[in-house]
């Protein structure tokens, strides 16, 4: 039953868009939410949507893919375009209702303007975890962080946490559907009750689970001793990313949309 | 040939929560482990064996004694890295030392931690999974495999630090029989061929008999030190260490309690069958 959480939601197939070193998926994506942020008028999401079609067919990702991912937010959007035309000022959009006068068209544009907003961020990285593995991620976190080094940032032992935590979900999943099967074996109940019974049921999972967990930290802890691991100081890197063609091809695109989003702004 | 291990006077307690006694685990241990040698270490639960076998790579260090590898004293934190890149060690449960999502990832850990460069990295990496037989699985996630071969990936993880010694905790007890004789195989093919020294901690007979020299725990003290043949000669102290004993010794011994008169050093059903056809006045085949 658990087993259909997907972290990241990461879909593994060939593409344009998979083939990118993750170092670059992980800037341009920075790069496309400044833009986003600079955009001042329709003509600005225009660019950034046509930017997103494009990343859409280069992914063998269907933009309806995306957007089903887009329901769980439904409500966040709609709250956001809702305060948006509350505070909005402007001439009323409808003068002949009365009670309708809260509505004013400045509102109304800026919520618009909130929605597209929202949706293209989200639209944006969410590309950005479906072509990239959670492993490349962290792994360009951490290559890209290096520089942070200096401020004594511990960008390794932040990396090889996230590593190591993204390599046990799977194992603990297993784990908790074991205790699961278990307790409901010794009769326990978990489907019935009101909230704060169904809370309390979840203890003699958690426990369990929680004491396994600290055990496997210690012989994962050993078994890393004794593969010389001593932190991150004089570590080589197995793999290795070199940036080709459709590296300075996507960088190029991004330069030339993020360019027409200022002009856009400043004309 | 050189000595590998060599352990003296050792002995270690836990720590223990402020006012209990310190229950001590090893009691004075004295014991040589040399080149290529093939070591079973046999004793019931609780008996001190994994504990023994920690000291032999530094994880733990001696209260008492000294265990030095290749010479370098296991006590010194400065030879600890060396020591572990020589005397690898792999543990029960497979799921608990593989560190990264991708086998081959997986493997080339101890090499990142070393500070091989890339080019020899990827060499050792496919050369370490040739020899547990795992080239075509390079690429998959660890937890998608079974727990043979996941136990073939953390044997891999050491082999790629090229290590002369490997010590293997229980390796097969969290297995099936069919990954039992997978690990088995490889343990054997890395002893007999590539000439590693393997320490196997075991409690199956059937694995303890195919060691070169069998080693017997009880309550922190080595009680036999022999080969397996002369080891599963003691059947009645293996059975008070509530120890069992290969099947075809025990047959041996039920049929010597009888007042018949067979070889008690019988190790393999070959030789088992031979000694009772004997017996019988044999040969009605021929």
């Amino acid at each position: 039953m658990l087993k259909d959480i997907t972290l990241g939601q990461y879909f593994p197939v060939k593409s344009f868009m998979h083939a990118l070193d993750p170092r670059m998926k992980l800037l341009l994506t920075l790069l496309y939410v400044v833009a986003l942020f600079l955009v001042s008028d329709f003509w600005g999401f225009l660019v950034a949507a046509f930017l997103i079609g494009l990343v859409a067919s280069f992914s063998k990702i269907s933009l309806k893919v995306v957007f089903r991912g887009l329901k769980p937010l439904v409500f966040i959007i709609m709250f956001t375009a809702f305060f948006n035309v509350l505070y909005g000022g402007g001439e009323p959009l409808f003068p002949q209702i009365e009670w309708l006068s809260w509505i004013k068209t400045d509102g109304v544009k800026n919520a618009a303007f909130m929605i597209i907003r929202i949706i293209l961020l989200i639209l944006g990285t969410s590309y950005l975890t479906y072509t990239t593995s959670p492993v490349m991620l962290t792994d360009a976190l951490e290559r890209l962080m290096r520089p942070l080094k200096i401020f004594r940032f511990p960008v390794h032992e932040l990396a090889m946490m996230m590593t190591i935590a993204l390599r046990f979900i799977p194992t603990l999943i297993d784990e908790t559907d074991k205790i699961i099967n278990a307790q409901k074996a010794r009769g326990a109940d978990f489907e019935t009750g009101n909230i704060i019974r169904r809370a309390k049921a979840l203890i003699p999972i958690l426990i369990p689970l929680l004491v396994s967990a600290f055990h496997r930290a210690e012989e994962l802890a050993d078994a890393m001793e004794c593969r010389c691991y001593h932190g991150g100081a004089g570590r080589t890197r197995y793999k290795i990313y070199s940036l080709g063609w459709r590296d300075w091809v996507a960088l190029g695109a991004m330069v030339l949309s993020f360019a027409a989003i200022i002009m856009l702004r400043i004309y | 040939m050189s000595t590998i291990i060599e352990v003296s006077n050792l002995s270690f307690s836990y720590p223990t929560e402020e006012g209990k006694a310190a229950h001590r685990v090893l009691h004075d241990i004295d014991l040589k482990i040399e080149e290529g040698e093939f070591v079973a270490i046999l004793g019931h639960n609780g008996c001190g064996k994994s504990t023994l076998a920690k000291h032999f790579n530094g994880i733990l260090k001696a209260d008492r004694g000294s265990v030095h590898v290749l010479g370098m004293d296991a006590g010194d934190e400065e030879n600890l890295l060396e020591i572990r890149r020589n005397v690898g060690m792999v543990f029960q449960n497979p799921d608990n030392q593989i560190i990264a999502t991708v086998v081959d990832e997986d493997v080339a850990f101890a090499l990142e931690n070393l500070g091989i460069p890339h080019d020899e990295m990827a060499r050792r990496v496919d050369e370490a999974l040739e020899l547990v037989g795992l080239s075509e699985y390079r690429q998959r996630a660890p937890h998608m495999l079974s727990g043979g071969q996941k136990q073939r990936v953390a044997i891999a993880g050491i082999l790629a630090m090229r290590p002369k010694c490997i010590i293997l905790d229980e390796p097969t007890a969290m297995l099936d029989p069919k990954g039992r004789k997978e690990v088995m195989k490889t343990i054997l093919r890395l002893n007999r061929e590539e000439h590693i020294t393997v320490v196997l901690i075991t409690h199956y007979m059937d694995e303890a008999v195919q060691a070169d020299r069998v080693i017997v725990m009880a309550e922190g003290e080595m009680i036999l030190d022999d080969t397996p043949r002369e080891v599963f000669q003691n059947v009645g102290l293996l059975h008070s260490l509530s120890l069992d004993v290969p099947q075809t010794a025990e047959l041996m011994f039920a049929l010597r309690q009888e007042d018949i008169k067979v070889p008690i050093s019988v190790l393999n059903v070959d030789e088992c069958v031979a000694e009772i056809e004997k017996l019988l006045g044999g040969g009605e085949n021929d």
